[in-house]
């Protein structure tokens, strides 16, 4: 069965409880995670993000490429939140 | 609730991984061959493979991100990744006001956008793995501001900055990132150069001789030792300046 939007999100709010120590149920959708606000420094950002990659590419079959120009770009930026890259990875198409 | 991946366990009876641009030929093979001898298993990446290598070759366009991310692409995940050195590069010597802006262009691509494209492809192995060593090169050129080289040593310049920034980014993780920067060796890369101009550049140095690739090899071994894990975002000027 296809790994949707709810497990995708459970995954990165599991990552991010577990790399800034905050208590699971304190990490939300909503969670900022660059800018303002954000709850994780930048080492914890880039091991979000190799996490993020290794669970597209197993769980979703695809690449995540966190260095696109989409992905980093400071306006449309999908690190905004837990929601933001929760959906760029749930719409990620699977890798050829 | 969908769980992560353990990452692959570092095999420890296996070689580390060592990647080299540029190894087909100058610096990069000369440093490609005693790695290889030491034991490392190496993976030269080149815009030409050449076939009389005694380690493994992937075709590359350093400049390119998408050809770097594709030689790269298992490497990124092997845990057995260790370091790697960015010797790809190219030189014209040339007044500003006459060089070609696709030679300019070509220059800051393979030197500086080469080694930054590396970086980022490579890094997040080192990362995960927690260690590892990153070995830039720059060039003598850059303190001694040699007339003739200004795209070469502006590009090489910013291969400093970056070097200096980047150690601090992958400090955390347990990485050093320094360069290299040789002066005049007996390589393709200043085949063309009047000998005349060579020892101009030697007589500037601290140790008036001109550097060979095997006193290259000896930093590149310094600093991928375990003994210089507090080096990082360092110039090592060789021959000294």
């Amino acid at each position: 069965m296809p790994t949707g939007y709810d497990e995708i999100e459970s995954f990165l709010r599991d990552e991010v409880s577990s790399l800034t120590g905050l208590p699971a149920e304190a990490v939300t959708a909503d969670t900022v995670l660059v800018g303002n606000g954000r709850v994780v420094d930048s080492a914890d950002l880039v091991m979000l993000l190799l996490a993020a990659e290794d669970f597209s590419r197993d769980q979703l079959g695809a690449h995540f490429d966190w260095a696109s120009d989409s992905a980093m770009s400071e306006a449309r930026s999908v690190l905004r939140s837990v929601r933001s890259l929760a959906t760029h990875l749930s719409q990620l198409a699977p890798a050829p | 609730m969908a769980t992560r991946k353990p990452l692959p366990p570092r095999d420890e009876s296996a070689p580390d991984v060592v990647v080299v641009t540029g190894a087909s030929r100058g610096l990069g093979r000369f440093c490609a061959e005693r790695l290889h001898e030491a034991g490392y298993r190496v993976v030269g990446l080149g815009r030409t493979v050449v076939t009389d290598a005694p380690f493994e070759m992937r075709e590359t366009d350093v400049s390119d991100p998408e050809s770097i991310a594709a030689a790269m692409k298992d490497l990124r995940r092997d845990p057995n990744v260790y370091a790697l050195i960015n010797a790809a590069g190219i030189a014209s010597m040339n007044l500003v006001v006459t060089t070609p802006p696709e030679t300019v262009r070509r220059i800051v691509e393979t030197n500086l956008l080469g080694t930054v494209f590396c970086c980022q492809q490579l890094a997040p192995a080192l990362i995960k793995r927690g260690s590892g060593r990153i070995i830039n090169f720059s060039t003598l050129g850059v303190p001694l501001a040699i007339k003739g080289e200004a795209i070469y040593i502006a590009s090489k310049a910013g291969v400093e900055g970056f070097t200096r920034v980047f150690a601090r980014e992958l400090a955390p993780y347990g990485i050093t990132v320094n360069a290299i920067a040789p002066g005049p060796i007996d390589t393709a890369l200043i085949a063309k150069v009047p000998r005349d101009k060579v020892d101009a550049v030697v007589k500037q140095q601290i140790i008036q001789r001109q550097g060979t690739p095997q006193d290259v090899w000896n930093i590149v071994s310094m600093l991928l030792s375990a003994e210089s894990a507090m080096v990082s975002g360092q110039t090592l000027h060789v021959g000294g300046v």
